[in-house]
């Protein structure tokens, strides 16, 4: 790490001193001990635990209680679960479902607030933002009132109707939790593609206009194509919320009878470790569900990176037409250079993107 | 500034190797398999010297129980006790004394339901209080009780309350209705049956499908016996005539509609059942006392009657839940733990504190019942239910029922098996048996020998 030096910098060399070298490490210390000892170290001894298991002698193990390594043991019985292989499934439906519905209408919003006409833009955007402020369990809480028949006015109006609402039935659990989970990150992840929004330089809009484009040309063609970076953002994280999905199931589960104790990923291990105190199958799920994030995030990472589909063809051609023209001059040298290269697109990507993705591909 | 000679750039990375490596060392020794160390294999905690000050932890789910650890304090100044509250046993309290026993550590005192003490044996996290004397102290509690915490010759828990049951009801459903409070559950059909005529949506009672602890009770009372040892084996036997006997009548009663499975006894949506008349009564436990008085004007609407009977076969009454005070593995005082939990649980004045501020369930003191609970209750229409109901009702239990440690998993399972009545329309007589299979293999996967009875 060396230090920059500003353009009117007094000093000539450009080597750091022995100040400079240890500020970062100073100034990332308070960060770094926490980090090791809340994030890496729990990693670590889960990924032992995952691997262990208990042999006990006695009635109660009060005989000899040994742990011994287990192999892939704890593994193959969390994937022999079928509660819990159901609850990765059930999550995935989940995500399919509730992921694009709250991109889609966070998009909206954020749109809505930056376009010209907006009125109140700051008060509205408090108010979307405000559901992210109550945290998950009391939502989830407030929430199960508006579900459970006899307490909540919705069911009453509804009954009044003549309709029989089930909320909590066990079709339909499911879509009132991600109708909590909804109403709980759209303001959030609005919030993070108003910021993108935000950074579009006027001269854009301005050229458009000239151009010609309406409203909705100027949010189909240029906002939604430059936020881009932005959408893939908030929907791996959203994939990653959605598989990792705890509170909202198990306060729900008290006015539920739907929801079993395996109903999400992370409650299955939350149930495993402690309620029935077996931390090596606990923590092979655990393990499990963040592979799958893994898996998930950068699968949709590396679709959304795909070169654009003008650019794959022509990639595609180029190599048909190498191969034909390799074909037809076989043993001498090919008569045109063979295109390979990506094209850049215009305005395709934004840098941020093309930053943040290329990992992904390598 | 002269530039850093590069010696001192490796001694730091020495130094930050050296910390990791410490950092790894340490996490390895702290790797070891949670619940490993038997602390009833280790020698005796001495008791404190004469002039030190012992203080102890409490951790349970009772309301205001600093308020009791107060009167003791008072009295006490040599063993101070500080109590902090935890959710309620499996809703989160035993998740936290799990991870804090896992991690070295928690309370001196735990508050452990008596059907979980098994499963804390388990994790090695109970203090066999047999090796402090708690023996000598045994005849002064319910034998009914004291069976619950007596295991392979320790003592493993000291009893706080228990759960023997009642028929709690609204006195004017039941007359609206045309009917008595049930003598036997034969009975109890019938007038579910005519409270079902009394209006759209009216109930006698709930049965919850995702608790399945009403109905361990109900069976407990016909007279089964799920788990038994045999040897360094246990027995499951969950499949015998008494509990399909359960199970079939409630499969009846389901499927006439004559129970509302929408939720369980206490839940927001039963409070508010209640309050409107939709739900007209509940077979609960004596501590349900205190939570039928949340119900909203419901005071001198309700009366107690003993629990109904299965007939000619098994017993007068069950009990639900009920809790020991125990003395978890890491408790650095177990000795002065058991004293301040012997006054607790016996003394007049220590049950008249936790009646008075924790609303406690059954006292299972021997003679005393606790001086609120020898008068009649305003709230309860004017009845003395206490010395009516729930004095004959704790001596009619079935003290042959022991519990086992899987209790979780087996209370998972047969919920999760329950729950499919209402998805997919699987029989209780079948849930059970499915059940089974999962709790046989839960001790399994715990390293248990296990079989089943039939």
């Amino acid at each position: 790490m060396t230090a920059t030096q500003p353009g009117s910098g007094f000093r000539t060399s450009t080597k750091a001193t022995s100040a400079q070298k240890r500020a970062p490490w100073i100034l990332l210390a308070p960060f770094l001990a926490l980090f090791v000892l809340t994030f890496i170290i729990p990693i670590i001894s889960a990924l032992f635990q995952s691997f262990t298991t208990v042999d006990r002698e006695g009635l109660f193990g009060e005989d000899g209680v040994t742990g011994r390594f287990a192999g892939f043991d704890n593994y193959v019985t969390a994937l022999n679960d079928a509660g819990f292989v159901g609850s990765i499934w059930r999550m995935l439906l989940f995500g399919i479902v509730q992921v694009p519905v709250m991109i889609v209408l966070c998009t909206i919003l954020a749109l809505l607030l930056e376009s010209a006409s907006a009125r109140w833009p700051g008060f509205f955007r408090a108010v979307y933002f405000m559901p992210y402020g109550v945290p998950g369990v009391i939502a989830t809480i407030l929430w199960s009132f508006l579900y459970v028949p006899g307490l909540s006015p919705i069911v009453s109006l509804l009954q009044s109707m003549g309709l029989q609402p089930d909320f909590l039935g066990a079709n339909s659990v499911l879509w009132s939790i991600a109708n909590i989970v909804t109403w709980t990150y759209t303001g959030y992840n609005m919030l993070i593609i108003v910021a993108q929004l935000k950074s579009i330089p006027g001269e854009v809009y301005e050229a458009a206009k000239m151009d010609g484009a309406n409203a909705f040309q100027v949010a189909w063609r240029i906002q939604i194509p430059l936020i881009a970076p932005a959408l893939v953002l908030t929907t791996v994280f959203s994939i990653i919320g959605t598989l990792q999905l705890f509170a909202e199931p198990q306060i729900l589960s008290t006015v539920a009878p739907a929801i079993d104790t395996e109903y999400t990923p992370n409650y299955a291990a939350y149930t495993n470790a402690f309620a029935f105190n077996e931390y090596g199958v606990a923590s092979a799920q655990a393990v499990i569900i963040a592979l799958a994030a893994f898996i998930l995030s950068f699968a949709f990472l590396a679709l959304t990176n795909r070169p654009p589909k003008d650019d794959r063809d022509r990639r595609a051609r180029a190599k048909r037409d190498g191969l034909e023209a390799r074909r037809a001059l076989q043993g001498r040298a090919p008569a045109r250079p063979v295109v390979t290269t990506q094209a850049a697109p215009g305005l395709q990507t934004a840098p941020g993107l093309q930053n943040g993705t290329k990992g992904a591909d390598a | 500034m002269t530039p850093t000679p590069s010696r001192r750039v490796m001694t730091r990375r020495n130094l930050l190797g050296l910390g990791l490596g410490t950092a790894a060392a340490g996490l390895l020794a702290g790797c070891a398999v949670p619940g490993s160390t038997n602390v009833n294999k280790a020698a005796l905690v001495p008791a404190a010297a004469g002039g030190e000050t012992v203080q102890l932890t409490y951790w349970g789910w009772l309301k205001d129980l600093q308020k009791v650890c107060d009167v003791w304090n008072a009295e006490h100044p040599r063993i101070q006790v500080t109590a902090n509250w935890i959710p309620g046993g499996n809703s989160g309290g035993y998740q936290k004394m799990y991870s804090a026993l896992a991690a070295g550590g928690g309370p001196d005192i735990g508050q452990v339901e008596f059907r979980q003490i098994p499963e804390f044996m388990l994790a090695n996290g109970l203090v066999d209080l047999a090796r402090y004397g708690a023996k000598d102290v045994q005849s002064r509690y319910d034998e009914a009780a004291w069976s619950q915490v007596e295991f392979v010759d320790g003592v493993y828990g000291i009893p706080q309350d228990t759960g023997p049951m009642g028929f709690y009801y609204q006195t004017a459903i039941l007359e609206q209705a045309g009917g008595e409070p049930p003598t036997t559950w034969d009975e109890w059909r019938d007038l579910a049956d005519k409270v079902r005529g009394t209006g759209n949506g009216n109930y006698l009672e709930v049965f919850p499908v995702a608790d399945a602890s009403p109905f361990a009770a109900y069976v407990q009372q016909a007279g089964a016996r799920w788990f038994r040892t045999d040897g360094d084996s246990w027995v499951v036997d969950m499949t015998d005539d008494k509990t399909m006997m359960v199970a079939e009548f409630f499969d009846g009663v389901i499927d006439a509609k004559l129970v509302d499975t929408s939720a369980g006894a206490y839940t927001p949506g039963w409070y508010a059942a209640a309050a409107s008349g939709k739900i007209a009564a509940v077979t609960s436990a004596s501590w349900g006392d205190a939570l039928i008085q949340s119900v909203q004007g419901g005071e001198g609407k309700w009366k107690v009657a003993p629990m109904q009977t299965w007939g000619d076969t098994g017993y007068g009454s069950s009990s639900i839940g009920g809790s020991t005070a125990a003395v978890l593995a890491n408790a650095k005082h177990p000795k002065e733990a058991l004293e301040f939990i012997t006054w607790m649980t016996t003394s007049k004045e220590g049950v008249d504190a936790m009646i008075r501020y924790c609303g406690i369930g059954w006292s299972p003191a021997k003679d005393y019942i606790g001086k609120a609970r020898q008068q009649p209750s305003e709230w309860f229409s004017g009845q003395d239910y206490n010395e009516d109901v729930f004095v004959p009702s704790a001596q009619e239990q079935n003290l042959d029922w022991s519990w086992s440690p899987v209790t979780q998993s087996a209370f998972t399972s047969l919920q999760n098996q329950f729950r499919r009545k209402l998805t997919g329309g699987l029989k209780l007589t079948d849930a059970v048996e499915l059940a089974q299979q999962e709790i046989v293999r839960s001790f399994q996967d715990k390293g248990l020998s296990v079989r089943t009875a039939r």
